[in-house]
């Protein structure tokens, strides 16, 4: 079970929240070619490491969140709001 | 305008009929009470870049600070609520159909939208010595008193439904704040973890 501390709501349980996917991806510019657009929507890295996500807190303050998680340890390092760049650990 | 008030009706008259009067459950403890509140809710959400105007105009027309998250402010004639950022609910005695959102948007202009959910929500209140006992079986919200207290208000899941928490006073007496369509759902979970306090309607 992972536990995330909201920035509004403070420490919650996983249940609140919708997993969003990848918060590192930027959406193209609105000329960039197919192929630009095919990879926004669908290639994604899958790492066994730490991961920036949305974490969606939809049965709290309904606020879109940038959490940083290792995805073997599930360990939440840093959790920001979604206009912040929360800093990645390099290990 | 000569347009009459509509009738004022009974959005919560089906959620208190769910509560039979009388006692409940385990006997020779200390029961909690439940009980259905007759009020009116009012969503508001500060327009982009206007939290300062909607708070300003809230506090001239009703004479308190809107609260910070996590808080309550105000008092059981209008109450406010923490939601989200920028975003509050405003809870009165049940009134005239309508008027509290029309004060409320008479009160902010255009630095808030106004919302009236009173017939959307329903607020049941859950209150007695072992009130947080029995809540704490059904959030997962840190409700001890170092966390937790009067005047907090805590969005969360109960029962796999949304509910806005709120701790009203010491007893301690809390509000639970459900969408009506749900409500006889989060009821039969809320009284079905009462029955080991026991519980009293009256
Ligand atoms: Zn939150």
């Amino acid at each position: 079970m992972i536990r995330i501390d909201c920035p509004w709501c403070g420490m919650r349980d996983e249940a609140e929240f919708t997993y969003r996917g990848d918060a590192t991806v930027t959406r193209p510019g609105a000329n960039a070619p197919e192929e630009a657009f095919h990879d926004f929507v669908y290639a994604r890295k899958n790492p066994r490491g730490w991961h920036v996500e949305w974490w969606y807190h939809s049965s709290g303050c309904r606020q879109y969140l940038k959490v940083v998680r290792h995805t073997m340890t599930h360990e939440v390092r840093t959790v920001a709001r979604a206009t912040e760049t929360p800093e990645v650990p390099s290990e | 305008m000569s347009v009459s008030e509509p009738p004022t009706s009974a959005p919560h008259a089906a959620v208190a009929a769910l509560l039979k009067p009388g006692a409940h459950g385990a006997t020779g403890g200390q029961p909690v009470r439940l009980a259905v509140r007759d009020v009116d809710i009012v969503q508001l959400l500060a327009r982009k870049g206007r939290a300062e105007d909607a708070a300003a105009a809230i506090k001239a027309a009703y004479g308190f600070d809107l609260p910070s998250p996590g808080r309550s402010a105000g008092g059981d004639a209008l109450a406010a609520l923490w939601i989200q950022p920028d975003g509050w609910f405003l809870i009165a005695p049940r009134g005239t159909e309508g008027a509290l959102a029309r004060a409320v948007k008479a009160a902010v202009g255009d630095a808030g939208s106004v919302v009236d959910q009173t017939h959307g929500r329903s607020v049941i209140t859950l209150s007695g010595a072992r009130a947080t006992w029995v809540l704490a079986k059904e959030c997962r919200v840190d409700l001890h008193p170092a966390a937790f207290g009067p005047g907090r208000v805590a969005s969360t899941q109960i029962a796999h439904l949304a509910c806005t928490i709120h701790q009203r006073d010491a007893g301690p007496t809390y509000d639970l704040i459900v969408f009506t369509t749900f409500a006889k759902s989060f009821m039969e979970s809320l009284t079905h973890a009462a029955e080991e306090t026991g519980y009293v309607v009256s």
